[in-house]
C-alpha cells in the first residue's frame, strides 16, 4: 500500500533500542553470544499515528519517551521491529544541529551534498543555491567551512536548505529554537507558504508557545506509547497534567 | 534498484571528489602522492627480487615493468578494501542522518582508487607498448577486464564496508591479512616458474586459483606486460568472480544496511 505525497502513517509501530556505550559490536562478543544481558529501552510501543497532507502536527512528551524516534523512522533512517511506517513523497528531515554536514566543508559545499543526499541533480541544486544562500543570510560565512559556525548559523543553513528542497513532508526536531527571533520569524512565514502548497509538517519541540504557533494537532508520546492525540490546547493541557503526576522511566532488561 | 541509484549520481559524483580531495588535503605533494607509493614500492622490490636476491624474477625480462603491473592492480584492490571498510563509519554524520543509498558511500570509495588507478594504467601503458614495440589487439581486452575488476573489487568494499559498521574488528581483521596476502599473490612472480612448485603440486591451484585476486592479476599482466589474450579459464574466472561479489556483495549490504543508523 502506498500513500500519498504528504502522508504519514504508522500502524502498529514498535521498534526498541539496546542501552549501551559502545555502537559496534566485537567479534568477541557476537562469538559469545553476550549480549543478551544488555537493558533495552522502546521507544515506540505499538504506535499508530495517520497524517494526512498539509497537517501540522506537533509531537510532545518528556526526553525518552520515543519523539525522536519517531521522527527517524518516520525519515525512514530508522526500521521498525514491528509495524508498519509509511511516508508519501520526498521527506526532508531536520534532526540535529549540523546533521549531515560535512564539518570540513563550506557551506556553500554543503549545500551540495545536502541537494545531492535529497537525490537532486546538479542543475537541480544549482537552481535552488541562490535562493538558499540569500534566506539563510549567511553572507561571506557561506564560503567558510561549517566546523567554524555557531549554533545560530548551522540552523539557518540546515533550514534554508531544507525549506528550499520543497519536500512534501518536513520533520523538525527542536533545533529551530536556536536561531534568532528575526530568523524564527522567517522560518515560521516559509513554513506557512509551503504547508499552503501542500506540505506536511511534524514539529518536535518542548517549547509550548512554539508549538502552539506552528501546530493545529498535538500528539503527546510516553514512554513510546501515544497518550494523546487531538487538537493543540487540549494536548499542552493534557501534558501539563501528566507531568505533574510524574511517572518513571520506562527501563527494562530483555528476557 | 537501478532506479534510485541513477537518481543519486550527484551525490555519487560529490563523494569521489571528497573522498580524492579531503584524502592528501593540505599536503604539499597533494594527489601526486597517489602516485608516489605505489612507484616506491615498485623500484624497493624491484630492486630486492630482481636485482639482490634473484629469485623467481631472473629469467623475467623488464621486470620492472612486470612487477608494476601486478602492483598497481593489487595496491588498487588493497587499498580500496582499507578505506571502504572503514567508509561508513568516516560518514556517520550523514549515513545515520539522512535516507540516501547507503552502497553510494562504499562504492564512491573505490570509484575514487580506481581514478589514481587509471592514472597509473595511463603511465604503465604506453611504457608497455614502446618495450614490447607492438600494439597487440589484446590490448582491447583491458577495457573489459578493467570493468570486471571494479565490480569485483565494489563487491568486496560493500562486504567490508557493512560488516565493519557492526564488527569493529573486520578492519584491522583485513589490514593483518593484506601483508601475507601479498606475498602469497603472483604479484613479483610467475606461478608457473616458482622453483618450488615442482615437489609441491598442491600450490599451483591454491596460487592461481583460490586466491581470487590471482586471475585479475593474471589476465591484466597477460594483456598489458605479454601482449595476448589472456586463457580461457582466466578470463571465465575473472566475469563470474565479479558477478558473485557484486551479486552477493550488494545482497549483504542490502540486508544488514537497515540497521545502520543504530550501529553506528
Amino acid at each position: 500500500m502506498t500513500v500519498a505525497p504528504g502522508e504519514l502513517r504508522l500502524h502498529d509501530a514498535v521498534r526498541t533500542f539496546q542501552l549501551r556505550g559502545d555502537r559496534g559490536r566485537s567479534l568477541k562478543e557476537l562469538v559469545l553470544r553476550r549480549h543478551a544481558d544488555i537493558p533495552t529501552v522502546t521507544a515506540l510501543d505499538h504506535v499508530s499515528v495517520a497524517i494526512d497532507g498539509g497537517e501540522r502536527v506537533g509531537i510532545i512528551g518528556r526526553n525518552g519517551a520515543g519523539k525522536s524516534s519517531t521522527l527517524r523512522v518516520l525519515a525512514g533512517i530508522i526500521p521498525l521491529h514491528s509495524g508498519r511506517a509509511e511516508a508519501g513523497g520526498r521527506v526532508a528531515a531536520l534532526l540535529e544541529l549540523g546533521a549531515g554536514f560535512g564539518r570540513e566543508f563550506s557551506g556553500r559545499e554543503n549545500i551540495a551534498l545536502s541537494g545531492a543526499l535529497y537525490g537532486l541533480s546538479r542543475a537541480e541544486v544549482a537552481s535552488r543555491t541562490d535562493a538558499i544562500v540569500a534566506f539563510s543570510e549567511l553572507g561571506e560565512f557561506i564560503e567558510a567551512p561549517v566546523k567554524a559556525y555557531s549554533a545560530g548559523m548551522l540552523v539557518r543553513l540546515g533550514f534554508s536548505i531544507a525549506a528550499f528542497l520543497e519536500p512534501d513532508v518536513m520533520l523538525i526536531d527542536e533545533v529551530l529554537a536556536v536561531g534568532d527571533a528575526g530568523f524564527q520569524r522567517k522560518c515560521h512565514d516559509r513554513l506557512a507558504e509551503r504547508i499552503a502548497a501542500g506540505m506536511t509538517l511534524v514539529f518536535v519541540s518542548h517549547d509550548a508557545d512554539a508549538i502552539r504557533f506552528a501546530c493545529d494537532r498535538v500528539i503527546v508520546l510516553d514512554a513510546g506509547r501515544v497518550t494523546f492525540d487531538g487538537a493543540t490546547e487540549e494536548a499542552l493541557a493534557f501534558y501539563n497534567t501528566s507531568f505533574e503526576q510524574g511517572r518513571p522511566w520506562t527501563v527494562r532488561a530483555a528476557s | 534498484m537501478i532506479c534510485p541509484v541513477l537518481r543519486y549520481r550527484f551525490l555519487f559524483e560529490q563523494l569521489v571528489r571528497r573522498e580524492l580531495r579531503q584524502r592528501y588535503k593540505g599536503s604539499v605533494l597533494g594527489v601526486v602522492w597517489y602516485l608516489v607509493n605505489p612507484l616506491v614500492l615498485m623500484g624497493a622490490y624491484g630492486l630486492m627480487f630482481g636485482v639482490l636476491l634473484k629469485t623467481a624474477g631472473t629469467d623475467i625480462d623488464d621486470y620492472l615493468l612486470f612487477l608494476f603491473i601486478g602492483l598497481i592492480v593489487w595496491v588498487f584492490f588493497s587499498q580500496s578494501l582499507l578505506s571502504a571498510a572503514t567508509s561508513l563509519l568516516d560518514q556517520a554524520s550523514i549515513v545515520g542522518k539522512v535516507r540516501f543509498p547507503r552502497e553510494t558511500v562504499p562504492a564512491s570509495v573505490v570509484t575514487a582508487q580506481l581514478a589514481t588507478f587509471g592514472a597509473l594504467l595511463a603511465l604503465v601503458i604506453p611504457v608497455a607498448v614502446a618495450v614490447r614495440g607492438t600494439l597487440d589487439p589484446a590490448l582491447l581486452l583491458l577495457l573489459p577486464l578493467i570493468a570486471c575488476l571494479f565490480a569485483f573489487v565494489v563487491g568486496a568494499a560493500l562486504v567490508v564496508a557493512i560488516l565493519h559498521a557492526y564488527f569493529r574488528d573486520v578492519q584491522p581483521i583485513l589490514a593483518a591479512a593484506l601483508l601475507p596476502w601479498f606475498f602469497l599473490t603472483p604479484i613479483f612472480f610467475r606461478v608457473d616458474q616458482l622453483p618450488g612448485l615442482a615437489d609441491n603440486r598442491w600450490a599451483e591451484p591454491l596460487l592461481k586459483w583460490v586466491n581470487p585476486i590471482a586471475p585479475f592479476i593474471e589476465g591484466v599482466r597477460s594483456v598489458l606486460y605479454d601482449g595476448r589474450v589472456p586463457d580461457g579459464a582466466v578470463l571465465l574466472y575473472v566475469v563470474v568472480a565479479a558477478a558473485i561479489a557484486l551479486g552477493a556483495g550488494w545482497a549483504l549490504f542490502r540486508r544488514m544496511e537497515r540497521e545502520l543508523a543504530v550501529v553506528l
